[in-house]
């Protein structure tokens, strides 16, 4: 199964991410926004954080999650490595993010958004369209 | 879908999609343009979006677009939506993420020709004083009560600290300072992000440029703005960084409850609103005017470090590089503004993303020497491209709530920009014509290549057709900074 594929957009970028269920589907939108515009480590992982994101739905706790990375990256200059989803509720997630000190942020994403975000069910699981403002 | 043949002319350059198009329309759709930039808004959603803001709770006579217009996130860049209050909405997502992101424009008295020998010199101190890049740090270490006054005051703080002087107050939209700023409804969170990144530029289409008036349109309207051919101006185009983008993520994430609780029906969850005088309206409205006020802040620091930088380079070499502010524009806020809809003065939320303030000649809100003039209006063209001098109109008054366009408008997505263009070759091809470009990231450069724009030149012409904006320079860039 695909993880996610960048998708055309006139000024901002958008990708379309995949997932068997909502851990994976939360696990590959960060990996899709790294992979699109984030910043590049420059050493191993060397810290872990814990994240707890809320949201009143799953679209809201999927643009939560991603926009939880973005501040850890733009705010304290961490460039997250690994993501390890190991709860997840309609309205709530805990996650385990591998960092490193990453010098100076690359990332020209501003925020994520809800530009006509809606999660579908698919016969392999679950799939949404994100758009990114850089 | 939205097609061609949904589209009605009005008149020239004036193009409507009707009310009935879709059942969920509070009010037509307008866009102006001409049939080239209609056929290029036809190409993605801009349109589309357009329609959807003509939706939102409140919204008065039509959801208007720019010749501009491209596809955004909620809103499309390039329109402009007015409520009417009380009982209309603000909408975050309408406001975007990079709150009062604007445009200043400095003049000298002396001209491009006598500091081109010192342009190289000039372009690295730009670059060197101006720190770029989404995570950027500034000149500045602010505690927590400095930021607070900075959010609430605007460059009105910078001014106290000198770093200000009071006519470049005077030649800033409000002054420098929107009304209603509180920082009790600003998340720690953004105080943090905004913090250390006063006087940064930040990344994607943001840029400080180095121009040459290269033709002035009306002679006496440019000369009461200092604006003389061939002389040096410098533009600023940047925003409220890290500060804005939290408190719109802060709001839009907040009211994708808020908006239900209303009971407001939405066709796209960007657009989540709250009516304006209730309590969620008026907490994301306080702390909306604190971003804009951070920005105002944010333009008046770089415009010091950029006074600095010629200082450097050229103090005992020319003379008359004295940077002089002919004005300072938003092109994303909501405002409470007065405006005459259907003969009568109403007051309205205008939201305006993407899309500049053009107040005409007698607005109360002009400084008191420009009263007569209009308000000085600039237009950003694409990187490597030309820039405009506008001024706003009576004719924007009555038709766009005094609104006009801000820039040139992107045509090509940002992947496709990187697949056609190499940074490397883009820079040296700039420099092949006489403009050096300083970049932090080179395939930031490839993404605003001057193909992924509508021709700016174009966008303009069809505003001052329209008389929604008058022409007054051209500038054309000799050295370009960018994040």
């Amino acid at each position: 199964m695909r993880g996610f594929e960048e998708i055309d957009h006139t000024a901002d970028r958008a990708f379309r991410v995949y997932g068997r269920d909502m851990a994976a589907l939360l696990e590959n939108a960060a990996r899709a926004m790294q992979a699109l515009d984030g910043p590049r480590p420059l050493a191993e992982p060397s810290a872990t954080r814990e994240i707890e994101v809320e949201g009143v739905d799953r679209e809201t706790l999927l643009v939560n999650w991603l926009n939880e990375i973005l501040y850890l990256e733009q705010a304290h200059r961490l460039v997250c490595t690994g993501f390890q989803i190991y709860e997840v509720q309609d309205h709530h997630m805990r996650a385990r993010v591998e960092t490193c000190e990453g010098g100076r942020s690359l990332t020209h994403i501003k925020a994520v958004t809800f530009h006509n975000l809606q999660l579908r069910e698919t016969s392999e699981g679950l799939e949404a369209e994100l758009v990114v403002d850089v | 879908m939205l097609g061609r043949e949904n589209i009605e002319r009005v008149a020239e350059h004036v193009w409507e999609i009707p009310r009935t198009f879709r059942q969920d329309m509070r009010v037509p759709a307008r866009l102006y343009a001409d049939q080239d930039l209609l056929d290029a808004a036809l190409l993605d959603n801009s349109i589309v979006q357009l329609v959807n803001t003509a939706t939102l709770p409140g919204i008065v006579k039509y959801a208007i677009a720019m010749p501009d217009i491209h596809q955004g996130y909620g809103f499309p860049i390039g329109g402009v939506m007015a409520t009417r209050l009380p009982e209309g909405v603000i909408s975050p997502g309408g406001v975007g993420y990079d709150i009062n992101c604007g445009v200043r424009l400095l003049v000298a008295l002396g001209s491009v020709q006598e500091i081109q020998p010192y342009l190289e010199d000039i372009a690295s101190r730009l670059y060197a004083n101006c720190p770029s890049g989404v995570g950027s740090h500034g000149p500045l270490h602010l505690s927590n009560a400095e930021l607070q006054r900075v959010l609430h005051d605007g460059s009105r703080w910078m001014l106290d600290k000198g770093y200000a002087s009071l006519l470049d107050l005077d030649r800033t939209e409000e002054f420098g300072r929107i009304a209603g700023a509180d920082a009790a409804f600003v998340s720690d969170r953004a105080q943090e992000r905004g913090r250390s990144q006063l006087g940064t530029l930040g990344a994607g289409n943001h840029f400080i440029e180095v121009d040459k008036v290269a033709e002035v349109y009306d002679d006496a309207a440019a000369a009461r703005l200092g604006i003389y051919s061939g002389n040096i101006a410098v533009q600023i185009h940047c925003g409220s960084r890290g500060l804005g983008h939290q408190i719109c993520e802060d709001y839009v994430s907040r009211f994708q409850k808020t908006a239900r609780d209303y009971g407001i029906e939405l066709p796209d969850r960007q657009l989540v609103c709250a009516p304006f005088d209730s309590k969620d309206g008026q907490e994301y409205f306080h702390a909306m005017a604190c971003a804009a006020n951070f920005a105002f802040a944010n333009r008046q620091l770089l415009a010091c470090m950029i006074r600095r930088s010629f200082e450097e380079a050229l103090m005992g070499k020319v003379k008359n590089f004295e940077l002089h502010q002919v004005y300072d524009i938003a092109h994303n806020m909501a405002k409470v503004e007065e405006h005459y809809v259907g003969g009568r003065s109403v007051r309205v939320c205008v939201h305006r993303k993407g899309a500049t303030r053009a107040f005409g000649p007698g607005s109360s809100v002009l400084p008191d020497d420009l009263r007569d003039l209009g308000q000085p209006v600039l237009i950003p063209g694409s990187m490597g491209t030309a820039s405009y001098v506008l001024i706003g109109t009576k004719g924007a008054m009555e038709e766009t709530f005094g609104s006009t366009c801000h820039g040139a408008g992107r045509v090509m997505s940002r992947a496709k920009a990187k697949r056609m263009v190499r940074g490397t070759a883009l820079r040296d091809q700039l420099k092949s014509r006489g403009i050096l470009v300083c970049a932090g990231s080179m395939s930031g450069l490839a993404e605003e290549a001057p193909a992924a724009y509508k021709d700016v030149a174009r966008v303009v012409e069809v505003v001052h057709k329209l008389g929604i904006g008058r022409k007054i320079a051209r500038l054309e860039p000799v050295a370009v900074i960018k994040g």
